[in-house]
C-alpha cells in the first residue's frame, strides 16, 4: 500500500516544483522589465502613428490651403486676361477696323438698288445674341464644391449611418 | 540580497523626465508670457490680407453680340522701397519707357524705407500692357546680369513693381456714345456710370465691391470670398444701323449747317430702338472731354435729354385724335380762308396763304395750321387733351436711358393755358416734347393703334443666365382702323406732294415738321427745328424713323432738310434689315 502513496507524493512534488519554476520564470526581473519596455514601445508606436497621421493630414490641409490661395490668384489673372482678350478682339473687329480691312481687300459697299433678294427656305433671319441659357434651364446656384469635400468625418459617418438606416428601414412610402 | 544602487538607467530616466518637464514649463511660459501677447497681435496684423474684392464691370453688347463696352488690362506702377537697389536705373527706365519725369521718379525711389509706415510709392497708373511687357523684359535682363542687384555699378530694377487692374474701354469709339454714356474709370475708388445705359444700369453693371480679410494661415483658408461679375447688357441697338445712321446724321448736320440733330430708328411693333444717333457725340474712352464737347446747354443725348417744340409733325396726333373720335374723315371738306380766330387770336398758315377747298388729306399734305386748328376746335379741348394724354404727351416714356426730360402739358384749368393754346397746340406750338416721346406717340399709328414703350435693353446676363426683357404696350390711344386710315392719308400726302422722303420700292408714310424757335419770347422765322417722322412699309411697318435737325441754315423747312435725311436712312436700313422692296416682299409672301 505504501508504493502508490509514494508515487502520488512524488507526482505532487513534481507538480509543485514545476509551479515554482513557472512562478520564478514569471517573476524574473528581466521579464518584468521586458513587459514594461513592451508596453512603452506599444504606446510609443501608437503615439507615433497618430502623430504621423495628424502631421500628414495637417500637411495636406496646409498644402490645399496654399493651393486654394494660389488658384484664386490665378483665377483673378485669368479673368483679367479673358476681359483683355475680349476687348482686344472687339477692337480688331470694330466697325471702322472691319470697314478698312474690307476696303483694302477690294470689297465695295453695295448700293441699295443693287441688292438681290432671295428666298431661303427655313431661314428666319439673323438671330440676336444668346450667350447664356434663360432662367430655369440650369441651376447656377448649386454648390460648386461637392459635399464630400465640405463635411467632417463625423458628418460623413452620420450621413452614412442615416442613409444605411433609411435603406434598411425604407422611407415609409 | 544584493541592494541595487543608483544605476545609469535611473540617471537617464531622471534626465529625460527633467527634459520633458522643462519642455512643458517652457510651453506654458510661452503661452502666458508678455511675448505671447505680442505674438498674438503680430498674428492679427499679418495673419490676414485685406483684399478689396471688386466685380468686373459688366459688358455691353449690341443685339448681335458686338462688344460696345468692355474692360482691358492696365497696370499701376510703383516702388517697393525695401527692395530698391538702384534708384537711377528705375528713374531712367521709366523716363524712357513711360515718359515719366526722371527727377520725380529718382526722388521717389530714394525715399527711405520705414517698415509699416513707408513701404510703397505709386508712380503712375493706367499703364498699357505692352509697356509693362517692356519693363518686365528689362527687369529680367538686369536681374540676370546683376542678381539681387548686389552690384551697385550695374543696373537693377529691383523694387519696381506693377499691379494689374481693369479699365473700361469702348472698342467702337464714339459709336452709340449717346446711348452708352461713359464710366469714369480714372476714379478707381468712386468711378461711376454717367449718362445713357452706363448711368441707368450702373448698379446692375457694377456688381459688388467690398473689403474682405483673407487668412494667410493655410489652415484657415477654407473659402476665399469672390465677387461675381456685374451683369452684362445686350442692347437692342444694331451696330451697323447705328453706324450708318450716325454717318447720315453727321453729314446732314454738316451739309445743312445745323447746330445739331438726332435720328432714331425704332421697331414700332415692340419698341426696340435699333439706332439712336445724336450730334454732337463724345468718345467715351476720353470722357473727360465731356465739358468741351457738351458746353452748357448742350444735352448729352438730344433724343431724350432735350425737349423742343415739334411744330407740324405734331399734326399727326391732332389728326389721329380727330379721326378716332369720329369728328372728321379723310374726305371731310374744309375751305381754307388762310386764317381762323381762336380765343381772340388769329391763326395763319405757315405761308400766310389761303389754300381754298381741301379735304383732310390736303390739310395734312399742305400742313395747314388753319385747318388743324379748326379740327382741334371740332374736337374740343376736353377730347383733344384727353387724346394727347393718351399719346403720352406731358409724360416721360420711361425709356431706359438716363436723364429723360419732360415738359408738362398745359391743359384747360392750368394758369398758363388759354383758349388759343388749343389751336397752337394742334400744330405743335406751345407744346414741347422729346424726340423719343414723339416717336412713341407716332408708333401707335404705325402699330395698329398700340403704343409701345421705347427701350434699348434687349436682355441682360447675370449669374450665368440670360434674362430677356418683355416689350410693353403702354397704351392704345387710337383704334387699329384709325391708325390704318391715317397711315394711308400720310402715304398719299407724301406721294401727291412728291416728297423728298419717298423711297423707291418702298411705300412709306410720314410727316414733316418745321417749328420756329422762340428767341426772347418771339418766334424767329429764320431759326427753326426741322423734323420728320415716318414709317414703313405701310402694309407691315418694320421701322419708324424720327429725324430732327436743329437750326439748319441751308433751309429752314423740314421738307427740304429733314425729309431727304429720312429717305437716306430708309434706303440704307432696308438693306441692313434684309427688307426687300414691297413688290418682291409681297410676291415672296404669295409664294
Amino acid at each position: 500500500m505504501a508504493e502508490p502513496r509514494d508515487r502520488a507524493n512524488k507526482r505532487k512534488e513534481k507538480a509543485e516544483k514545476r509551479m515554482r519554476l513557472v512562478q520564478a520564470f514569471k517573476q524574473a526581473p528581466w521579464r518584468i522589465h521586458a513587459r514594461y519596455v513592451g508596453l512603452f514601445l506599444l504606446t510609443l508606436v501608437v503615439v507615433l502613428v497618430v502623430a504621423s497621421i495628424y502631421l500628414s493630414i495637417s500637411g495636406m490641409a496646409a498644402n490645399a490651403g496654399l493651393d486654394a490661395y494660389r488658384l484664386d490668384l490665378k483665377r483673378l489673372d485669368l479673368e483679367r486676361e479673358i476681359a483683355h482678350r475680349k476687348a482686344t478682339l472687339a477692337l480688331i473687329t470694330s466697325a471702322p477696323a472691319m470697314e478698312e480691312r474690307a476696303l483694302s481687300m477690294g470689297f465695295e459697299k453695295i448700293a441699295p438698288e443693287d441688292a438681290l433678294y432671295l428666298t431661303v427656305p427655313g431661314y428666319t433671319g439673323r438671330g440676336t445674341m444668346v450667350v447664356a441659357p434663360p432662367p430655369g434651364i440650369n441651376d447656377s446656384s448649386r454648390q460648386l464644391v461637392r459635399s464630400i469635400y465640405r463635411e467632417s468625418l463625423w458628418d460623413w459617418l452620420f450621413t452614412g449611418i442615416n442613409s444605411l438606416g433609411s435603406g434598411i428601414l425604407g422611407d415609409g412610402s | 540580497m544584493k541592494k541595487k544602487g543608483f544605476t545609469r538607467y535611473h540617471f537617464l530616466g531622471i534626465f529625460l523626465s527633467a527634459f520633458a518637464i522643462v519642455i512643458a514649463v517652457q510651453m506654458v511660459r510661452i503661452q502666458t508670457s508678455t511675448h505671447a501677447e505680442y505674438l498674438d497681435d503680430w498674428a492679427k496684423d499679418y495673419g490676414y490680407e485685406l483684399r478689396t474684392i471688386e466685380s468686373e464691370r459688366g459688358y455691353i453688347y449690341d443685339r448681335y453680340g458686338h462688344l460696345l463696352a468692355g474692360n482691358k488690362e492696365v497696370y499701376e506702377v510703383g516702388i517697393e522701397l525695401q527692395f530698391v537697389r538702384n534708384p537711377a536705373t528705375i528713374a531712367s527706365t521709366l523716363a524712357d519707357v513711360l515718359k515719366l519725369d526722371y527727377q520725380k521718379v529718382f526722388e521717389a525711389a530714394q525715399t527711405e524705407y520705414v517698415p509699416g509706415k513707408q513701404v510703397y510709392i505709386t508712380l503712375t497708373d493706367f499703364v498699357q500692357a505692352n509697356q509693362v511687357r517692356n519693363l518686365s523684359e528689362l527687369k529680367t535682363q538686369y536681374e540676370n546680369n546683376n542678381p539681387y542687384g548686389d552690384n551697385p555699378e550695374l543696373p537693377s530694377l529691383r523694387g519696381l513693381t506693377w499691379t494689374a487692374h481693369l479699365q473700361r474701354i469702348y472698342p467702337e469709339g464714339n459709336l452709340a456714345a449717346n446711348i452708352l454714356g461713359f464710366f469714369t474709370y480714372y476714379d478707381r475708388e468712386g468711378g461711376a456710370g454717367y449718362f445713357g445705359v452706363e448711368e441707368k444700369y450702373n448698379t446692375l453693371l457694377a456688381g459688388v465691391k467690398r473689403n474682405v480679410m483673407i487668412p494667410l494661415d493655410p489652415y484657415e483658408m477654407q473659402e476665399i470670398p469672390t465677387a461675381p461679375a456685374g451683369a452684362s447688357l445686350v442692347l437692342t441697338i444694331d451696330r451697323e444701323i447705328q453706324r450708318t445712321v450716325e454717318e447720315i446724321l453727321d453729314n446732314a448736320v454738316k451739309n445743312n449747317g445745323a447746330a445739331g440733330g438726332t435720328i432714331i430708328v425704332m421697331n414700332p411693333n415692340n419698341g426696340e430702338i435699333m439706332a439712336m444717333a445724336s450730334n454732337p457725340r463724345l468718345d467715351p474712352n476720353a470722357y473727360w472731354e465731356n465739358t468741351t464737347v457738351f458746353p452748357a446747354g448742350v444735352p448729352y443725348n438730344k433724343a431724350v435729354n432735350q425737349v423742343y417744340e415739334p411744330g407740324s409733325i405734331f399734326k399727326i396726333l391732332t389728326m389721329a385724335a380727330a379721326l378716332d373720335a369720329g369728328v372728321v374723315t379723310p374726305e371731310t371738306p374744309f375751305t381754307d380762308t388762310g386764317q381762323i380766330e381762336v380765343g381772340g387770336w388769329t391763326i395763319y398758315n405757315w405761308d400766310r396763304g389761303a389754300w381754298g377747298n381741301q379735304n383732310m388729306i390736303g390739310c395734312m399734305q399742305h400742313s395747314l395750321n388753319v385747318c388743324l386748328s379748326w379740327v382741334a376746335t371740332q374736337l374740343g379741348p376736353t377730347q383733344f387733351y384727353d387724346y394727347l394724354d393718351r399719346f403720352g404727351i406731358g409724360h416721360r416714356t420711361n425709356i431706359d436711358l438716363a436723364g429723360e426730360e419732360v415738359y408738362p402739358l398745359s391743359v384747360p384749368g392750368d394758369p398758363m393755358w388759354y383758349t388759343v393754346n388749343l389751336a397752337t397746340n394742334s400744330f405743335g406750338q406751345g407744346v414741347a416734347v422729346t424726340p423719343v416721346q414723339l416717336l412713341m406717340a407716332a408708333s401707335s399709328i404705325a402699330n395698329e393703334g398700340q403704343m409701345v414703350a421705347p427701350h434699348v435693353l434687349k436682355s441682360y446676363i447675370q449669374d450665368g443666365q440670360q434674362f430677356d426683357t418683355t416689350p410693353q404696350v403702354v397704351g392704345i390711344p387710337i383704334t387699329a382702323d384709325t391708325a390704318k386710315t391715317l397711315t394711308d392719308m400720310l402715304a398719299i400726302s407724301l406721294e401727291e406732294e412728291a416728297s423728298d422722303a419717298l423711297v423707291e420700292g418702298y411705300r412709306v408714310a410720314g410727316k414733316t415738321g418745321t417749328a420756329e424757335i422762340a428767341v426772347n419770347g418771339q418766334y424767329s422765322s429764320n431759326k427753326t427745328n426741322a423734323s420728320f417722322v415716318g414709317w414703313g412699309p405701310i402694309d407691315d411697318p418694320q421701322f419708324i424713323v424720327f429725324v430732327w435737325l436743329e437750326k439748319p441754315s441751308s433751309s429752314i423747312w423740314g421738307s427740304v432738310v429733314a425729309a431727304p435725311v429720312f429717305r437716306d436712312v430708309v434706303q440704307e436700313i432696308v438693306v441692313l434689315m434684309n427688307l426687300p422692296p414691297d413688290e418682291i416682299r409681297i410676291s415672296m409672301k404669295e409664294d
